[in-house]
């Protein structure tokens, strides 16, 4: 592997007082909240932790969070390889528009994501008001939380490989072609290969996107332990009850396992980065 | 033969990329195709590759007609200019991916992929990623990865334009000997001269979505046919002579016409190439015979380039000669040429600015004759034959190619039509040997148009019959659509003349008026004949229309006697259509040329009314020139 | 160099062994509850949807003593799904169509929404027991240890200086039971309309945090924020007993009952559960139920298991006094607070 070369800089600059107020700003931002929840967590001992994470209530929030963003990211993850390769390989008219379109669930708030939803899906909704009396509502049920989570993260894996492919040379492709790849085995061994790196990052966020929605969800989910309750979800209500050793608990498990996918995604990065 | 095109034509969006080129390359031949960004020999490549699908014609691979087959089915090797060789793959797997797609066993392609390498100069280096290599490097697996699972061609689209020019060198040579030791048939796209003169056995050029010519790199050098060609490769001194029997008049100097040089008319303009290192320059007169004088020359540039030494030279026997290469200066009266002395000529004659030197020349070539390309619209009636005749005899005049185009409504008249246009090209052969023919099948006009612009010719020809007192009835749809919508002028005929002696041009006064004098200008020049130029004033021409007028016939005069054309000016008192007829029963004029409004400009309607009314008054063929105001 | 990679894709493989095998265990650990030998026949299900202060009680006190009395009754196993959040926000999500069966809602006033929404037919709960009161509580104040503010009665509220925790009307049917006790006890206590309106409105220039539910205000309160919270009675006896909350009870002269009503939503019943459905409703107004509420510091709708577990209250009303829900809501939460307090005062 290629070593980089530590440049030295011609002038340092001695720069304590700038790096000081930077942490004046980021401690009470950023550093003392999260702080907060571990010495919080700690405080009720090991094993007031340990109940509080294996409450069957608890328990099921946190494996119900994770089963939501494993298949989150895994629809999406496919989904959203499509629809990058779509986007960036063909032109057609709207091309523009679309692009801006599934684009938005970045900018809309998941609040309105999950009253959208509801509108569509749920019993009164445009389509809900026919399904639900055939039996088929989505609403308050865990599909519901997953098209929620579906709709408020898909821009993430787009995110992550649109670019990677819009960089790849259409000749990429071609390549393969004039080589005799089918159009399959072109995708499957060489611009799959060559998004390996947005794909992974994009599964990533949006598994950590996922793991932490909270807006839409709470609206679509009916907010139900044992059958619709993420840990988020969880979190919030276990507060909200007064519960904040059980809250705290959990939110401590979240946190550490958001920071363990972001120093992944950042080794990640790095990694690829030398590459 | 192993690539064969045929007509093979390409649009994006109306643009004509790639106009009806055909080529045949042999077995194991390193053919270059030259030209200049967006002449169309990528798409050219790209279309042999399967990559874009053609519009028209046919791609045969080998004999196999592979003109819609998908690139996996053609076995053709590509080389990009962006090397796209896979990032993720080692270059070994680079190589034998396109054995791995053909499920070639593993240690058979590890040992054909190691073969490659090796063939390419990498041995060695297979386990490597390509972000490790350099460029050339890169190009080089790209090579091998193409060559992999032995194509029936290769082609390579600009493969060492993203490389320096050292780089480029090696690799150069390195191609050259693995195509020698392959015989692989190989097509390899440029813009580079250098580049085409050092690989290709033969170079085809292209221009603007054409294949002009195909040559070897001497012929193309030194014996092109065109003038694309000539000036396009190299640097060149083309001039424009005159024929004067077995002469070539160029000024004050004669050169003797070469037997081998195409028939042409006395006094049809000639155009000869001498490349600038074919000259020789002395201070004393030539006394070898095989030398041809130029005569005396004054140097006014001078640059000392090492190996060789550069020379501007201003010849004063030229004086009025026209030079289409080196391109006149502005403000320059007398004809310049450029010289390029090598060798001990460089070390051992070094002349002072102002010097008068001799220039003789070793060698010269005379280009193809340059008409007018005009397209004959023939239909199988007495008007069909008017226009044959009209057509050819302006293509004669101005030694133009020309092409007999019948279009038939439905596809089984086509094998009748082609029969019937056989029957009026042989009748012309005589006049015209160079004839062509071509059947369309479709509506008139738009098969006419669309003839007319893939086939870029300068004139399009229609025939109008004549019936009853009046002998005109006024102009056919298929005509007048025609006339709407041509960029190129049309002529339009209902009576025969046997000659092109003498030509009426019709302006208006001002700026959009120079276009028909310019055409008309050209057509006299080429068929060397004389021209009047008309300007009637009515009762509603002001006087500052007039001044104008008046300036811009003069003007005119002196654009023709530039041109080379005897011509006078006139100007006439009341209607327009009764002065022209008056005017050329006069001057018993062969030919009057009018300029029509803008073709898609609200006054097209009046000014065809006018064409219509003058054609049907004059009783002489109308040349009606499209302006762009 | 070839060695070297040799010992640099040992690392390798050995991290990535590492990385499946912890992404692969996640991965299960997700799933497993899923997996087909997890999911035995699903017992029936009762879903009940509460206001916020229910949730320990339900969850710890009624569900268990019916899941065992209906045990023992038919053999059966009976699960509770359960949500629990501010009345206004369980009504809304009743109407947007949670599959709530049974709703506990802390005013009438959202009971009413639910025939308005259509989701009743009319008002059911007229027809359960005691009018579909379940149980109420007296609305008091909390103080902080020691009471060092000196507060005795909601006149002190209004009084500059001091920090009102306040759960907000628009989300939790406790904060209009707030308002109502704010106003009505100084119309009990005699003062005139547009006094009473003026010590609202004092209280509710002190309001210094709103939370969507009257459990989301306690725990700000809890934390720290204010000087005195408005809330039920049960929120501090339940705590207290629990030695959660470390603060004074202030019982105002007059306060008002709160009463908290029980919806059955039959269109979410399917014929099958109907029976379990009724059977934990008609439980809820039975002895044993009634003497957990009390236990968990409600008062129960039967004065006689109320005994003497609960304060005594001057003046105690409750919202009939005030001429009906409808009539309270209409006169002091929309035309009072929300019009003439809320509305010009600066947030």
């Amino acid at each position: 592997m290629t070593m980089t070369t530590a440049l030295k800089p011609s002038r340092v600059p001695r720069g304590l007082f700038p790096v000081g107020i930077l942490l004046a700003v980021m401690l009470p931002l950023i550093l003392m909240p999260l702080a907060s929840i571990y010495v919080f967590a700690a405080r009720s001992g090991l094993e007031g932790f340990i109940n509080a994470i294996t409450s069957p209530e608890a328990q099921f929030a946190l494996r119900f969070s994770l089963l939501i963003a494993l298949l989150t990211a895994i629809i999406n993850g496919g989904l959203g390889t499509y629809t990058a390769y779509v986007l960036s390989k063909y032109r057609f008219p709207g091309r523009d528009a679309l692009n801006v379109i599934v684009n938005l669930p970045v900018a809309i708030p998941t609040v309105v994501v999950g009253t959208s939803l509801l509108l569509l899906w749920g019993p009164i909704g445009i389509l809900g008001q026919f399904l639900v009396p055939l039996g088929i509502s989505p609403m308050f049920a865990p599909a519901g939380v997953l098209l929620a989570h579906l709709f408020v993260t898909f821009p993430y894996m787009l995110g992550a490989v649109k670019p990677v492919l819009d960089e790849l040379e259409v000749t990429y492709e071609e390549a393969a072609y004039t080589i005799g790849a089918s159009q399959l085995e072109a995708f499957r061994f060489v611009i799959l290969p060559a998004l390996r790196g947005g794909l992974f990052s994009g599964a990533l966020l949006t598994f950590a996107h996922s793991l932490g929605e909270f807006g839409a969800t709470i609206l679509v989910s009916g907010n139900l332990p044992f059958r619709t309750q993420t840990a988020p979800l969880y979190i919030f209500a276990q507060f909200e009850a007064g519960n904040i050793e059980a809250a705290n608990a959990v939110a401590a498990v979240l946190a550490t396992l958001s920071f363990v996918l972001f120093f992944a995604l950042m080794q990640f990065n790095k990694k690829s980065a030398r590459a | 033969m192993s690539i064969r095109l045929t007509d093979l034509t390409k649009r994006y969006n109306e643009q004509l990329v790639v106009n009806r080129v055909s080529l045949e390359i042999r077995d194991g031949e390193l053919f270059v195709l030259l030209g200049g960004s967006g002449s169309g020999k990528s798409t050219v490549l790209r279309m042999i590759a399967g990559l874009t699908t053609p519009d028209a014609g046919k791609i045969e691979l080998n004999g196999r007609d592979v003109t819609y087959l998908s690139p996996q089915a053609r076995g053709v090797g590509f080389v990009f200019q962006n090397y796209s060789i896979f990032r993720h793959m080692t270059v070994l797997e680079n190589v034998e991916f396109g054995l791995r797609i053909r499920k070639t066993k593993s240690n058979e392609r590890r040992r054909r992929a190691e073969e490659l390498l090796d063939l390419v100069g990498l041995a060695g280096l297979g386990a490597r990623y390509p972000s490790q290599l350099s460029g050339g490097q890169q190009q080089r697996v790209a090579l091998a990865r193409a060559l992999a699972y032995q194509p029936a061609v290769l082609l390579l689209d600009e493969p060492f334009g993203a490389l320096d020019v050292k780089i480029r060198a090696q690799l150069r040579v390195s191609l050259k000997e693995i195509q020698r030791q392959l015989q692989v048939t190989t097509i390899l796209v440029t813009h580079d001269q250098e580049e085409a003169f050092e690989l290709a056995d033969r170079i085809g050029v292209m221009d603007t979505g054409r294949l002009i010519e195909v040559g070897a790199p001497e012929t193309l050098y030194y014996q092109p046919d065109t003038e694309f060609t000539a000036t396009f490769i190299g640097g060149g001194n083309v001039l424009v002579g005159r024929k004067e029997d077995k002469w070539i008049r160029l000024g004050s100097v004669a050169l003797p016409l070469p037997p081998e040089a195409a028939h042409t008319d006395n006094g049809a303009p000639i155009r000869i190439l001498f490349r600038p290192e074919r000259t020789i320059l002395q201070s004393e007169p030539f006394q070898d015979r095989a030398i041809q004088v130029l005569g005396q020359g004054e140097v006014i540039e001078q640059i000392f380039a090492g190996a060789v030494q550069r020379i501007v030279l201003e010849m004063e026997g030229l004086r009025g000669v026209r030079a289409v290469a080196p391109r006149a200066v502005y403000g320059q009266s007398v004809t310049r040429i450029e010289v390029i002395q090598t060798g001990a000529r460089a070390a051992e004659n070094i002349f002072t600015l102002g010097q008068k030197v001799w220039v003789g020349l070793r060698d010269f070539h005379v280009l193809d004759p340059a008409g007018l390309k005009v397209l004959i619209c023939v239909s199988q009636d007495a008007s069909g034959q008017l226009a044959a005749e009209m057509g050819s005899l302006l293509a004669h005049a101005t030694h133009g190619p020309a092409t007999l185009l019948h279009v038939a409504a439905r596809p089984e008249l086509a094998a009748q039509a082609r029969d019937y246009l056989e029957t009026v090209r042989r009748a012309f052969a005589a006049q015209l040997p160079g004839l062509d023919v071509r059947v369309r099948v479709g509506t008139s006009a738009a098969q006419i148009l669309l003839e007319a612009q893939e086939g870029h010719y300068e004139v399009i020809a229609l025939g109008q019959s004549a019936s009853g007192d009046t002998g005109f009835r006024g102009l056919g749809s298929t005509a007048r659509q025609v006339l709407e919508q041509a960029e190129v002028p049309v002529l339009l005929t209902q009576t025969k003349r046997v000659s092109l002696k003498q030509i009426l041009i019709c302006t208006r006064g001002g700026e959009p008026g120079k276009t028909d004098v310019a055409f008309g200008g050209r057509v006299a020049r080429r068929a060397d004949a004389a021209a009047t130029v008309l300007f009637v004033q009515t009762e509603q021409t002001t006087p500052e229309e007039q001044k104008r007028a008046a300036r811009h016939l003069l003007q005119a005069e002196a654009a023709l006697a530039v041109q080379g054309v005897r011509g006078k000016i006139k100007i006439l008192d009341g209607g327009i259509i009764e002065n022209i007829i008056r005017q050329a029963d006069a001057d018993d004029a062969d030919l009057i040329v009018i300029g029509a409004q803008a073709p898609r400009g609200r006054p097209r309607l009046r000014w065809q009314n006018f064409a219509t009314q003058l054609v049907g008054a004059a009783a002489r063929p109308v040349l009606v020139v499209p302006m762009n105001e | 160099m070839s060695e070297r990679l040799l010992q640099l894709n040992w690392s390798r493989v050995l991290g990535r062994v590492v990385i499946v095998l912890m992404v692969g265990a996640l991965a299960f650990y997700a799933v497993e509850p899923w997996l087909p030998w997890n999911t035995p026949t699903r017992p029936r299900t009762i879903v009940v949807y509460g206001f916020s202060i229910l949730g320990d009680v339900m969850n710890k006190g009624i569900f268990p003593a019916f899941q065992k009395e209906w045990q023992a009754r038919t053999g059966e196993r009976v699960e509770f799904v359960a949500s629990f959040a501010g009345s206004g926000t369980i009504t809304n999500q009743i109407i947007l169509g949670v599959p709530a069966q049974v709703g506990i809602l802390s005013t009438e006033l959202d009971a009413q929404r639910l025939v308005d929404a259509q989701v009743l037919t009319e008002p059911t709960w007229r027809a359960l027991p005691h009018n579909g009161t379940l149980n109420l509580t007296p609305f008091v104040i909390l103080t902080h240890k020691g009471n060092p503010k000196n507060i005795h009665d909601f006149s002190d509220l209004a009084r500059p200086g001091i920090g009102v925790v306040h759960a907000d009307p628009r989300t939790s049917g406790g904060a209009m039971w707030g308002i109502l006790a704010e106003y009505g006890s100084a119309r009990q206590l005699g003062l005139s309309d547009a006094d009473a309106a003026n010590q609202l409105a004092g209280i509710w220039k002190n309001v210094v945090a709103q939370a969507s539910s009257a459990r989301g205000a306690r725990t700000q309160f809890e934390n720290g924020f204010g000087d005195a919270l408005v809330t039920y009675e049960q929120e501090a006896l339940y705590d207290i007993a629990r030695h959660k909350f470390d603060g004074e009870i202030i019982y105002p002269r007059s306060t008002v009952e709160s009463e908290h009503t029980v919806v059955v939503i039959d269109r979410n019943i399917a014929p099958a559960e109907r029976a379990v459905v009724d059977a934990f409703v008609e439980f809820l107004w039975s002895k044993q139920a009634q003497n957990i509420f009390v236990q968990y510091g409600f008062r129960s709708v039967d004065e006689a298991l109320n005994g003497d577990t609960f304060a005594r209250i001057e003046k105690p009303f409750r919202v009939s006094a005030l001429g009906g829900w409808q009539n309270a809501k209409q006169n002091i939460i929309d035309a009072l607070w929300k019009e003439k307090i809320i509305a010009v005062q600066p947030k």
